[in-house]
């Protein structure tokens, strides 16, 4: 299991969410479905591919011993220096020392999970070490101090003027409100930081283990500055990202981008097997891979928890989950959220730390619908929640009590109609109270657990008088 | 006994030292192209829907387009690859006569930063998606498609190929390959895509018409 981490409250926390994330969250996710949408219509074998890309997946998982050692092999024979590290401590650790030995003093990031994972920017920074994200939105939200909202527009949440005077302060210059003005002065103050840095971080988006190769996939072309610019190229990754061979990767590289941004291909894909073989072709003189586990190869006993390793980290699930979309991704307090967090945080860090998250779901399956690798993933909170009420749990589900109440009163309700017949009469007259323009923006407890984050829609409870007046006019008309 | 991560993976997986491999699923075949005139079509479109500036061209025109480019960038500084094609074409001369100044490929990094243009060949291209591939050796250094603010490649017909999995049968011994699909783009502020974050703002590909 993971080092021990923080009780993730997801309930408390998504009381908490600013009030500006779930419009903002929403605005990207129904961007993104759409554009998934548009992209997975124009491929006939859409299904048929996800298929084997789930099988593909699955068969790696199984074989796992078997293609890290093949990878291990492949990329020490094309010059390349492979660690394992069986925790997060242990990768912090490797990473410092490589720095260390080169005497770095900045480094320069492009997105990684594995490296959020292991909170390697403040393990670097207590080094004496400058860690800079390079990621647009992991480069605002590192100047704002906040973690993502959402996994590929980390920033989401911010509006053009905050960014504007965020910049403003922290690189003491005079910064319009203007998102191309805003990513030129980053373009800019990162240039810089690319030409400088002696060490390049990054994660991987796959392992190909037929060559010993790293593959990175970026829309702003960070990737590449951040592996091409500095002498060092540290690259931190799960063991679950290897694949085993090139021609699997042309499964994993249609799915991923229609998924992800409803992008045919991103803008930039990189192959890197080793450092650069010639002194003038620009590339890293020495390339390091840090194979994370860090109680991945544990979680392999769960033969149901360990399809999460399937994933291959594109966000779907997330932009259509209506959890998701009125929380953002700050609720699920570690760095992965949405519906793929919610299983991957129990299993990571206990069911003790994050008993709440497998709850923090409908089940509506919408995730598993559109999961590129189709991971079951209302299957797999189902068996975590069983984990929770059975395993290692303190307290019951998280489901306080004032909701079980309500949700108890609702039920008794609608079994005795006469108490139903005289809520439907009397709660006209006790909403008018809260009622503005046919809402309700804010509620008394328990309701204002509702009104807090959105606002309640007018009640309209007459369904069985409609439905009976429905009757009767079909009848009529017969 | 140190921990072992390949170990632990085996006890949980349940597979001993000897366990042989299972069978991984086939993938699908390739696609099958269409004629070369189609490819040629359906590419550069796709490089024009990204932002991209996509042309089919002939190598007589070549002079004339590239002293265009020149003047409407407002070009002053430009590097580009040492490959047999470039020089074929004459680009350095081409580039020398309208007054632009050229960096050597292999220069430094902070050198090559300076520069408006970087030209390159590409060694693929993937039709379906308007994605230029490009190798990396001496000749043909990275920093030429990455660090100037526009990159131009000019590309030939042969170079297409069906799919990735041509490409990837041919390029999987490369030691670096990267994958160019328009220009450097992002939309991490309020969702507006802005292009030229961090890479070049703009791409030009020239497609030459005809026998080289």
């Amino acid at each position: 299991m993971s080092e021990p981490h923080s009780y993730i409250g997801f309930e408390e926390y998504s009381q908490r969410i600013p009030q500006s994330i779930p419009a903002a969250v929403q605005q990207a996710t129904s961007r993104f479905v759409g554009l998934r949408a548009a992209r997975v219509a124009e491929m006939p074998h859409w299904e048929q591919l996800r298929q084997l890309g789930s099988d593909i997946r699955l068969h790696t998982i199984e074989n796992l011993d078997y293609y890290l050692t093949k990878l291990e092999i492949n990329v020490q024979a094309a010059g390349g220096i492979v660690h394992w590290a069986a925790t997060a401590g242990d990768a912090r650790q490797i990473v410092l020392q490589i720095a260390k030995e080169h005497d770095v003093k900045l480094a320069v990031k492009s997105k990684s999970m594995a490296t959020e994972e292991i909170e390697l920017n403040h393990a670097l920074e207590e080094a004496g070490i400058e860690a800079l994200e390079t990621d647009l939105g992991e480069y605002i939200i590192q100047l704002a101090g906040t973690g993502p909202s959402h996994i590929i527009v980390p920033a989401v949440h911010l509006k053009k003027e905050e960014i504007a005077s965020l910049f403003s302060e922290k690189l003491k210059i005079q910064a319009p409100a203007d998102p191309a003005v805003l990513a030129r002065i980053a373009r800019e103050t990162l240039r810089e930081k690319f030409l400088n840095a002696e060490m390049g971080i990054t994660g991987a988006n796959f392992l190909v283990a037929e060559t010993g190769t790293l593959v990175i996939v970026t829309n702003e072309g960070n990737g590449r500055m951040c592996s091409t610019m500095p002498d060092l190229h540290v690259a931190v990754v799960g063991i679950d990202k290897v694949i085993p061979d090139w021609e699997t990767l042309t499964v994993f590289l249609k799915l991923l981008a229609r998924s992800a941004t409803g992008q045919k291909i991103s803008t930039y894909t990189q192959f890197i097997t080793g450092p650069r073989k010639e002194e003038g072709e620009f590339g890293p003189k020495e390339f390091h891979l840090v194979l994370l586990d860090n109680g991945r190869s544990k979680i392999l006993q769960d033969s149901v928890g360990r399809e999460i390793f399937k994933c291959i980290r594109c966000g779907a699930c997330a932009n259509v989950c209506p959890v998701y979309k009125h929380v953002g991704g700050f609720a699920y307090g570690w760095f992965i959220s949405g519906p793929i967090g919610a299983i991957f945080a129990p299993q990571m860090l206990g069911t003790r730390v994050a008993r709440e998250l497998p709850y923090a779901s409908t089940l509506c399956g919408a995730c598993a619908d559109v999961c590129p690798v189709k991971i079951p993933i209302p299957k797999i909170l189902r068996h975590l929640r069983k984990r929770v009420a059975e395993g290692d749990v303190v307290s019951g589900p998280a489901m306080a009590t004032s909701i079980r109440a309500t949700a108890g009163l609702v039920s008794l309700a609608l079994a005795w109609n006469w108490i139903y017949r005289t809520g439907t009469r009397l709660l006209p007259s006790i909403m008018g109270v809260f009622l503005k323009d046919g809402w309700i923006p804010s509620a008394p407890y328990p309701l204002s657990r509702w009104t807090s984050v959105r606002p309640l829609p007018r009640f309209n409870a007459q369904f069985r008088s409609w439905w009976k007046n429905k009757l009767g006019k079909k009848d009529t008309s017969r | 006994m140190t921990y072992s991560v390949i170990e632990s993976i085996r006890n949980s997986l349940g597979r001993g030292t000897g366990t042989p491999l299972l069978r991984r699923p086939e993938i699908f075949p390739a696609r099958q192209p269409e004629s070369v005139d189609v490819e040629i079509d359906q590419f550069l479109n796709e490089v024009n829907k990204l932002s991209g500036v996509g042309k089919h061209i002939t190598t007589q025109e070549i002079a004339e387009r590239l002293k265009e480019l020149v003047c409407s960038e407002n070009i002053h500084k430009a590097t580009l690859w040492d490959t047999d094609l470039l020089k074929q074409l004459g680009i350095e001369d081409l580039l020398r006569e309208t007054g632009v100044e050229l960096i050597s490929p292999n220069a430094s990094k902070q050198e090559m930063e300076l520069c408006d243009l970087g030209i390159t060949e590409c060694d693929y291209l993937l039709p379906e998606t308007g994605t230029i591939v490009l190798r990396s050796s001496n000749k043909k250094p990275r920093g030429v498609s990455l660090l100037p603010r526009i990159h131009l490649a000019i590309v030939i017909p042969q170079q297409l190929r069906a799919d990735l999995h041509q490409v990837f049968a041919e390029a999987k011994d490369a030691h670096y390959l990267v994958f160019v699909t328009g220009p450097s783009r992002t939309a991490d502020i309020e969702l507006t895509v802005t292009l030229g974050v961090h890479g070049p703002k703009e791409l030009y590909v020239w497609m030459l018409k005809g026998s080289i």
